[in-house]
């Protein structure tokens, strides 16, 4: 159960490869008082820069690498799932490389132990007493690969950890690092070998995309640049940590009206009574919509949310909450995803969009919620 | 309110990123295509059709006509529908439609000559055109209840058949079913231009009823078309107008369009009496609204109620005796009432050979006078002309003089403008002469004796009381009206209506006889029915007082004005070898024809009392009163030279501004907005509002589904907004996104330009159509009163 034994699984990054050193750091970062806000125009070129970043290995999934994002900023986690192949892991990848922070990669097993992923006490024979290993989950971004190839055991682990931003192991509590992301990826479930995450872990994601095959224009691209080097050795950080954590303070100040709220819970509460959906969306999934839908304005240049960044996010957020019912799926029962994504989509289409108050009614600045892993 | 497929992938960042689109549905096409037969449509349309026919059961006799219209509606509206079901072409229906209707006319009316039976030939052509002659002619000449001739037959089913073709390109070709109705309100408010009573409440309701549920089949219809055929393609520039063409908010926008034209109806049947002007059968151009040939005596009496005068014609004479004026000549008694005999038009009877008077003794005095009438207001059929007219010239048109009762009528033409000159026959007939007279009564007269089964007993008591001891039929009539105008009776317009026994009929004379109370209607009435009692033939005669003198403003020549407060009736009696004798038995009104005086002086000289005014002397000073106020208040009419053409402008201009009242009230609306934007009271929400509608009104739908930027990234899709308009849209988005979701928004300096520039781009880019139906049709303005009416949250956004 040593480190070294599993050293394949992390990322190569010299960054990554000593988790347990820049842990430190970071978490003595996250200890210290909350970062100055940043203007919204460097916001959206820091933004901009990160994007333009990780398009130069990913092409023409614009809509997937805004919507990650969004979610980084929104300090959620994001669920890749996809078939394999499509860059999910260069995606997660380039995101985290973009940003100049700590990245922890766990590349889930069917052996794969919790331990594995929290981190391990080992009694220290020099100084007679049990010295924490902390596991790569102690990182700013940690991307776990395949997260549906381990046994739920070790699933939960992880998603513990994600939603509590903390670990225990042997009764001490260790607090996980600030900005504290994990981007999943997750083969669709009827591949072989692979244990579905149940309902209650999907909803501890922020949101969840799929890559979708490229267009042939960016595949042939994709061929003449990536056929001998990896393009991934020329991405270099190009927005600090520091300068992350503020950008996420900054994007939890974004302004969202009482029309904007009531739009999203519309929207959640018509997920709960439509006909076609089994398990609608919870109260956390609303929270986390309008939160995201902060983080799209502010990438926007934004001081307020509109109805159509919940518009435009309802399906990456809501989506894999959502359970279908069978006669919705049909005779197939193969893939709900893009019967979800129709249903969302229908729901979207059919909820008015509040028209709102005058302005002097709800003038009021809504402060941003305490810890971002309330729910 | 919306298919899911109208509202585009919400466009984030607007014009940074590519909105990705909804890929279309697969669409499965149907025999038939979307316009498939309709049936349920069709049919709901046929029973509104049916029951707004019904609704002129009080203007017609029996119920047979009724059939042949429905025979005639179902054939066009189910062949419509049978003829989609066919396959045929959306825009070829209506005009096979049409043909349809002419081959089911020609069935139905061709007497054979269609070839086929069915089509037409000129011989049906010259069959039709006689029987519209004939249908017309004898609208004119009846009162209702009408009796039903093939005429009137020809021209029911021809109206309804077209009401149907109409009905069907309205609510099926256009998708307008609302509009669809509107042609039903023919038939259903023809009752209340005719009939005193009004429209037909019951009707009126069943037929709206009817409507409401033409309104909720198309709904249901086109729900389901839409399920079937889902609009497709949310980006392609316009296409959604093919596929919701209906406009917005469909039930709203309906059902106010719906009850606006039931209240308008209701308002007009009201108020239609109150539009005839210049006298009895002024505006009443006859045709389908059945002319007057309905109780004129009533119409009559509310000419006279009337506060104001209306100028009828003036007229120039050289006759020894200002000359009554007639119009028609109620002769016969059918039921109860006075009626125009309705005999065909004789179409040899020609005003330029009309024969002398027959059976008149050489032994009478007659003298020849001459009549110049310049017509000022009177719009009617029957010619103003005094009695006995030889002959008429200056007419346009073709007139006829009946053979009976001179009467002189067109079926075609009408009175309004014409200037024309008469030559009558005056007969001076002694009163020896009158005693004298046979009762030897031409076969010809000896309907005018008729009375109804069971006439009340007092008329013929009252007769026999009051000409006790009289020696001739003369000596009797004399009695009658002596009678009639002594003091035991005054002349009194109101109280008839007030007492409810208004009118002529032979039922009212009894009333009238006891309550001693009214007008010339039923002095004239009641004197003829007792002459009838007596043996004595006689007529009713309706027409005009001989009017007041006044100076012509061009020439200065003395003529005399007629006004509607001239309209009189009196009772004419037969005598034989003089012909029909004018009577005049109303108190107050008229002069009494003094037949002992041209004995007395045995001379052509004027008549004392024919030479003076209407308020003759003698007459008891309360009597007066009423005369005098007409004077004046035609001398006021005569000095401000108004001419009854003002109440056809009138009227003309009361239904433009019925048609243009949404189109004022939507720029007003447009235009206090945009006051209040500039000055600053109100904002970005009133700016958008008014975008919102101005769309509304070019029916580009508005779903409150979609974000203020999906609506604004959907017009840039038009196509049809230039760069400075895009951007002044965007300005306008900004705004509004502010004012509702930011913490406060500030204010645009530049929102009313903006505005007015993307506003004015729009209108611009529009179809000719849809201009016209954005300004006459103002769909925002429904749905406006839609949403006040239903007290929704809407309205708060809709009254700012």
């Amino acid at each position: 159960m040593n480190q070294p034994a599993r050293a394949s699984a992390f990322d190569q990054s010299p960054r990554a490869s000593e988790p347990s050193v820049d842990t430190v750091r970071v978490t003595d970062v996250s200890a210290g008082d909350l970062p100055e806000l940043v203007d919204l125009s460097e916001l959206q070129a820091a933004g901009r820069a990160i994007m333009r970043n990780i398009e130069t290995v990913i092409d023409g999934k614009h809509e997937a690498v805004q919507i990650a994002l969004t979610v980084l900023l929104a300090e959620g986690h994001l669920l890749i799932e996809d078939v394999p192949g499509v860059g999910k892991t260069m995606l997660a990848k380039a995101l985290a490389r973009s940003v100049d922070c700590t990245v922890g990669r766990i590349q889930f097993t069917p052996d794969l132990l919790p331990s594995d992923v929290t981190g391990v006490s080992v009694f220290n024979q020099g100084e007679r007493r049990f010295e924490f290993k902390p596991g790569p989950v102690f990182a700013n971004i940690v991307i776990g690969d395949e997260i549906n190839r381990a046994s739920p055991k070790t699933q939960s682990a992880l998603l513990e950890s994600m939603e509590e931003r903390q670990v225990t192991v042997d009764g001490i509590t260790y607090p996980l690092a600030l900005p504290f992301t994990v981007i999943a990826t997750q083969n669709p479930i009827e591949m072989e070998g692979t244990y579905a995450l149940p309902e209650a872990q999907r909803d501890r994601f922020m949101a969840r995309i799929s890559m979708g095959y490229p267009d042939s224009r960016s595949e042939l691209a994709m061929l003449d640049s990536r056929d001998t080097n990896s393009p991934l050795a020329l991405i270099a950080a190009v927005v600090s940590g520091e300068t992350l954590r503020a950008m996420m303070h900054t994007a939890r100040t974004i302004f969202a009206s009482a029309a904007v709220k009531e739009y999203a819970v519309n929207i959640s509460r018509a997920t709960r009574d439509d006909r076609d959906l089994r398990l609608g969306a919870s109260p956390r999934a609303t929270l986390q919509l309008i939160r995201a839908a902060k983080a799209q304005a502010a990438l926007n240049g934004r001081e307020y949310v509109l109805p159509d960044d919940i518009d435009s996010l309802a399906v990456a957020v809501l989506g894999h909450r959502l359970v279908p019912t069978s006669r919705a799926l049909g005779h197939h029962h193969q893939d709900s995803g893009p019967v979800i994504d129709d249903i969302v989509r229908r729901i979207l289409a059919d909820t008015p969009v509040p028209v709102g108050e005058t302005p002097a009614v709800h003038a009021v600045p809504v402060r941003p919620v305490g810890s971002a892993g309330q729910p | 309110m919306t298919s899911p497929a109208t509202k585009p992938a919400p466009a984030v960042g607007f014009a940074q990123h590519p909105t990705v689109p909804i890929p279309p549905r697969p669409v499965r096409r149907r025999r038939g295509g979307p316009d498939a037969a309709l049936w349920p449509l069709a049919l709901t349309m046929l029973l509104l059709l049916l029951i707004s026919c019904a609704a002129l059961g009080p203007l017609l006799r029996g119920s047979a006509w009724w059939w042949v219209c429905a025979a005639v509606a179902t054939a066009v509206l189910l062949g419509a529908a049978v003829l989609r079901r066919l396959g045929v072409p959306r825009r070829v229906v209506p005009f096979a439609n049409t043909a349809v209707l002419v081959g089911t006319l020609t069935l139905l009316f061709g007497a054979g000559t269609g070839l086929f039976w069915l089509l037409p030939t000129p011989k049906t052509v010259q069959t039709f055109s006689g029987l519209v002659d004939a249908g017309v002619a004898s609208i004119a000449q009846q009162s209702t209840p009408a009796e039903v001739t093939i005429g009137i037959l020809f021209l029911l089913a021809s109206g309804t058949g077209l009401i149907a073709v109409v009905m069907d390109l309205l609510a099926i070709t256009f998708r307008w079913p609302a509009l669809g109705a509107v042609p039903v309100l023919v038939p259903l408010l023809a009752p209340s231009f005719v009939i005193e009573d009004g429209a037909d409440l019951p009707a009126l309701i069943v037929a709206a009823i009817a409507f409401l549920l033409l309104l909720r089949v198309d709904v249901y219809v086109h729900r389901a078309q839409e399920t079937r055929h889902p609009p497709v393609g949310p980006l392609a520039p316009r296409s959604y107008r093919a596929a919701q063409p209906r406009g917005p908010g469909p039930m709203w926008g309906t059902l106010a369009v719906g009850s606006i034209a039931i209240v308008s109806a209701l308002v007009l049947g009201a108020i239609a009496p109150a539009l005839t002007a210049g006298g009895l059968v002024s505006p009443r151009t006859g045709g389908l609204l059945f002319g007057s040939g309905v109780s004129p005596m009533i119409s009559l009496g509310q000419d006279l109620r009337r506060p104001k005068a209306g100028p009828a014609f003036h007229y120039t004479s050289t006759g020894t005796e200002r000359p009554y004026f007639t119009l028609l000549t109620l002769d016969e008694v059918i039921g109860l009432n006075w009626t125009a005999r309705t005999d065909r038009t004789d179409t040899r009877n020609t005003v330029d050979d009309i024969q002398r008077p027959f059976g008149l003794a050489a032994n009478v005095e007659t003298t020849q006078s001459s009549t110049a009438v310049v017509i000022d207001g009177v719009n009617s059929h029957w010619l103003p002309a005094p009695a006995r007219a030889t002959s008429v010239e200056g007419l346009t048109g073709r007139w006829y003089w009946d053979s009976r009762t001179r009467a002189i009528a067109s079926v075609t033409a009408n009175t309004f403008g014409q200037k024309y000159t008469v030559s009558a026959l005056e007969l001076e007939p002694t009163a020896a002469q009158l005693r004298s007279s046979s009762t030897n009564f031409p076969a010809s007269v000896q309907e005018n004796l008729q009375l109804p089964v069971e006439p009340p007993l007092i008329i013929e008591e009252t007769a026999r009381q009051v000409t006790a001891g009289t020696a001739s039929n003369y000596d009797a009539a004399v009695a009658i009206q002596n009678y009639l105008r002594s003091s035991v009776f005054t002349y009194d317009t109101e109280a008839p209506v007030e007492d409810g026994y208004d009118g002529g009929g032979v039922d009212v004379i009894g009333v009238f006889l006891q309550t001693q109370r009214g007008y010339c209607v039923h002095f004239a009435a009641t004197m003829a029915a007792m002459a009838r009692t007596l043996g004595i033939p006689s007529r009713v005669s309706l027409g005009y007082l001989p009017g007041v003198k006044s100076q012509d403003q061009e020439t200065g020549a003395v003529r005399y004005d007629v006004d509607s407060h001239d309209l009189h009736a009196w009772p004419e009696l037969y005598f034989v070898g003089i012909g029909w004798v004018r009577f005049e038995p109303t108190p107050g009104r008229g002069t009494v024809p003094n037949y002992e005086t041209i004995v007395d002086s045995g001379t052509s000289s004027a008549l004392p009392g024919g030479a003076a005014a209407t308020s003759a002397p003698g007459l008891s000073p309360d009597r007066l009163a009423d005369d005098t106020a007409l004077e004046g208040g035609a001398a006021a009419q005569t000095a401000s030279g108004a001419s009854n053409l003002s109440s056809v402008v009138g009227f003309s201009a009361l239904g433009l501004v019925l048609l243009l009242l949404p189109a004022a009230g939507r720029r007003m609306l447009r235009r206090r907005r945009l006051r209040r934007i500039r000055s600053g009271e109100a904002g970005a929400t009133t700016a958008w509002t008014e975008l919102q509608h101005t769309c509304r009104d070019q029916w580009i739908p508005v779903p409150d589904t979609e974000t203020p930027r999906a609506f604004a990234a959907r017009l840039e899709r038009l196509g049809t907004l230039d760069a400075a308009t895009a951007e002044a849209l965007e300005r306008v988005l900004l705004a509004v996104e502010r004012s509702r979701f930011d913490r406060a928004g500030a204010p645009a300096p530049t929102l009313a330009e903006d505005l007015t520039r993307v506003v004015r781009a729009l209108t611009r880019c529009a179809s000719v159509g849809i201009r016209l139906r954005a300004v006459v049709l103002p769909a925002s303005l429904f749905t406006a009163l839609g949403a006040l009416l239903g007290g929704e949250r809407r309205a708060s956004t809709i009254a700012s």
